[in-house]
């Protein structure tokens, strides 16, 4: 079940209304109500892989009970170890074994081997990388003795599939959801007022300015050989908004959904794209897998207590396991390494914790430099997409060449765009509108959070119908979410 | 939470009016898939001949041109498997039916409705036909399955202009009467592109082999259902422009004429008439580098016809 669908327009009031009106009173008929529609949801896109969320969930949750009876360290490493090992080596065969085995077929082909690897035919399980990630950070804090083990199977299997985040993260944390879980959740006007307007957010991005982007975005990458250097660029830069409104899209439907409910998510997305270096831009997109990777592999790497040279190695591990957790295929490592290497003065300098505010914070315009530095930030952000949008990294350097050709400097052609829905024109115009918005409420936690929140009611309506109203109105092929792949 | 829901609901409510009163709006403008089963409705146990399809048959064969009573049940982008759902849906009406022709074009066996980007008609055979072939609610509205500027745009077009002569794009008799010679398209760039979305990238991918074998059975279904029936079945190949022929995937094309030709040499009541190459049909036949125009659903028809003849 998509959030832009009529099933969950449909599904979502129901769970809501049995949660606050039917189980309100009682803690854990909520959590077993939020338990059952988690998994009723997932079951809408596959009901066979259920099973699988359910071992994932069986596992860590038993094997964090046994670390934390355990008796001798050597019984709770056991444990954790098994639960490392389960947890890794299902996302290792259902994502990543078929890359291996082909990888290393054409490997040895180069010395003269030929190698016809098994290759398993299935498909990836919708939101695998999230849940995992769920249950590892949940076994490692046990294993560190960060957190206790949860008792309640019904709490910790919400924790692991609340179904706003099930599929597409954010990626949470036991320290952060467990508590919220377990405890008695009143309703709050407020709070769920701004959940709704979120959600119309998050729509908005989806559905106007995702899935029109992507239309014009694949049509532009399908045709990539013949096109000029001028449209390329045009095509790369509607897959930076593509994906930007996409998952950060879906974040805010998430973050938006789980306040209806009480809960509060962590944050994924704080304007990336207003970024003045690369530094800074990873740590406003995908806030979650970052602090994940930070916590859970950067620090346990040693850091950057080692001197330049361990943070440097540090760096590039972390930036490449990021790519590679996007997806099997070499084309998220070279992205995943691109990002390395664009951080890499900050590092070096020692510039990467600068720019903790947001640009321009209390002013309406940017100085010159903050609008050279965001410009920049965000050429470097387009260049290393392609990497990411293109099929192989054959397609990406023929893409780039072509960028970095004469046609460069003609103008974008009219034919790269027939058949898509709306004109490129037409969305670089929503594009610079939604930029606009996007600045103005740029310190809010979304875009349009504190948008018209002092003007007379009957303008505020106003605005919430006219987005209504263009979520209609340009609403372009509906497209499955970009992150529920990974 | 009172003062919640009694605010959401006053949000929703004008937008839930516009939706209710656009889906009763459109479910009441006259469209092909309405006409053609209302005429099946009353007509099905007097139809001799019977043409299914895409928009390959929908424009191509006109039944005017029949010496025997004959309908076109075609749609456009109408895969197998709803060919094979309105049969179902009649076959108990169809006690006068000789024959039936289901036209098998370069695309027809690697693509279901569902799965590509005209899967918004899906719609049409729940709404109007009443067949319960889809899992996904949007399938059940009008509203919902079609982007909000086309909904717009018929409203507009039927209540405002008045436009009732343009809503049914079909004749009497269920043959597709908007590609006229007079307008036809460039027959190269039609070619290029129509040959490019009709390819698949590979055959022999899982996904492809699926809806392949999926399709396939479903002609020997037809081929079944006919034979006991006693009942003539001609799959037909129709013509396309060179410029078509020229950038299709041959590997697709030869396993499409492969599986149609083995099925009609199984069957005994089964034929295959195979014009994806007849030169007999030039420039002029066509609307576009894979439709034929009103000129050429004339000798396109006339052929079928004088083949039916032949077979009795």
């Amino acid at each position: 079940m998509l959030f832009n669908t009529l099933d969950f327009a449909i599904f979502l009031p129901i769970v809501f209304i049995l949660y606050w009106f039917v189980t309100s009173k009682n803690l854990k008929l909520q959590n077993a109500l939020l338990f059952a529609a988690s998994y009723f949801f997932y079951a809408c896109w596959d009901w066979r892989f259920m099973f699988l969320l359910m071992f994932s969930t069986l596992l860590d949750y038993f094997t964090g009970l046994k670390m934390q009876d355990a008796y001798t360290q050597k019984s709770k490493t056991f444990w954790f170890w098994l639960s490392i090992v389960v947890n890794l080596g299902f996302l290792g065969v259902f994502k990543y074994y078929n890359f291996f085995a082909d990888s290393f077929a054409e490997a040895v082909s180069h010395i003269g081997w030929h190698v016809s690897p098994l290759m398993i035919n299935v498909i990836l399980p919708v939101g695998i990388s999230f849940y995992t990630f769920h249950g590892l950070s949940y076994v490692i804090d046990i294993y560190k003795e960060r957190i206790k083990a949860e008792r309640s199977f019904v709490d910790y299997a919400v924790f692991v599939s609340f179904f706003p985040l099930l599929v597409a993260g954010p990626i949470e944390r036991a320290t952060h959801l467990l508590p919220q879980i377990k405890k008695e959740r009143a309703f709050d006007y407020t709070k769920a007022v701004d959940g709704l307007r979120q959600i119309l957010w998050g729509l908005f991005k989806k559905i106007v300015i995702a899935d029109n982007c992507a239309e014009l975005a694949n049509q532009i990458f399908n045709n990539s050989t013949d096109l000029s250097g001028s449209t390329l660029v045009l095509g790369a830069i509607f897959f930076t908004f593509q994906i930007y409104g996409d998952f950060s899209g879906y974040s805010d439907i998430a973050l938006g959904t789980a306040r209806l409910f009480g809960i509060e998510l962590l944050r994924n997305f704080d304007f990336p794209y207003f970024s003045r270096n690369i530094a800074e831009f990873w740590r406003r997109w995908h806030i979650s897998l970052s602090s994940w990777f930070k916590d859970y592999l950067y620090i346990p790497l040693g850091g950057s207590k080692g001197g330049n040279w361990m943070r440097i190695r540090n760096t590039f591990i972390i930036f490449i396991v990021s790519g590679f957790w996007h997806g099997a295929n070499w084309t998220f490592i070279v992205w995943g390494f691109l990002n390395a290497l664009f951080v890499m003065p900050s590092i070096v300098m020692k510039t990467n914790r600068n720019n903790l505010e947001i640009v321009a914070k209390g002013k309406l315009l940017p100085t010159f430099k903050e609008f050279f530095q965001m410009a920049t930030t965000f050429a470097m952000a387009v260049f290393a997409w392609v990497f990411f949008r293109a099929e192989n990294i054959d397609h990406a350097i023929d893409y780039v060449s072509m960028i970095f050709s004469k046609s460069l400097f003609s103008i974008p052609q009219g034919k790269a765009f027939l058949g898509t829905g709306v004109h490129p024109y037409t969305m670089l115009c929503i594009l610079t509108l939604f930029q606009i918005i996007e600045w103005n409420g740029r310190e809010q936690q979304y875009a349009i959070a504190n948008l018209g929140v002092k003007w007379k009611k009957s303008l505020r309506y106003a605005m919430y119908y006219a987005i209504v109203i263009a979520i209609f109105w340009f609403a372009g092929k509906e497209q499955q979410f970009i992150y529920f792949q990974f | 939470m009172k003062k919640f829901i009694r605010k959401t609901s006053f949000f929703i409510l004008p937008i839930f009016v516009v939706t209710l009163t656009m889906e009763i709006l459109l479910r009441n403008i006259p469209n092909e898939y309405l006409y053609k089963k209302e005429y099946l409705d009353k007509h099905s146990n007097e139809i001799e001949t019977l043409i299914f399809g895409s928009s390959h048959s929908f424009y191509g064969i006109n039944p005017a041109y029949f010496s025997s009573k004959t309908f076109n049940i075609a749609h456009i982008s109408q895969s197998l498997n709803f060919d094979y759902e309105i049969l179902k849906k009649y076959q108990d009406n169809l006690h006068n039916l000789k024959t039936v022709i289901l036209p098998i074009s370069y695309f027809t066996l690697f693509n279901k409705l569902e799965n590509w980007s005209e899967s918004w008609r899906v719609k049409n055979y729940v709404i109007y036909y009443g067949m319960n072939v889809s899992n996904s609610l949007v399938d059940y509205a009008e509203v919902f399955s079609n982007q909000p500027k086309n909904n717009i745009k018929r409203l507009y077009d039927y209540y405002c202009r008045g436009n009732h002569d343009q809503s049914v794009t079909c004749s009497k008799l269920g043959w597709g009467t908007s590609y006229k010679s007079e307008n036809s398209l460039d027959l190269v760039e039609t070619g290029k592109a129509a040959a490019k979305r009709h390819t698949k990238d590979n055959i022999h991918l899982e996904k492809d082999k699926n809806i392949f074998n999926a399709n396939k059975s479903i002609l020997n279904l037809f081929a079944k259902w006919a034979q006991e029936r006693k009942i003539t079945l001609i799959f037909i190949t129709p013509p396309a422009f060179e410029t078509y022929r020229k950038n299709i995937n041959i590997e697709q094309l030869k396993v499409t004429f492969q599986t149609a030709n083995k099925i009609a040499i199984e069957y005994d009541n089964c034929f295959y008439m195979n014009l994806f190459s007849d030169t007999s049909f030039a420039g002029k036949d066509f609307f576009d580098a894979d439709h034929l125009s009103e000129i050429g659903a004339e000798k396109l028809s006339k052929l079928i016809d004088k083949k039916i003849n032949e077979l009795k």
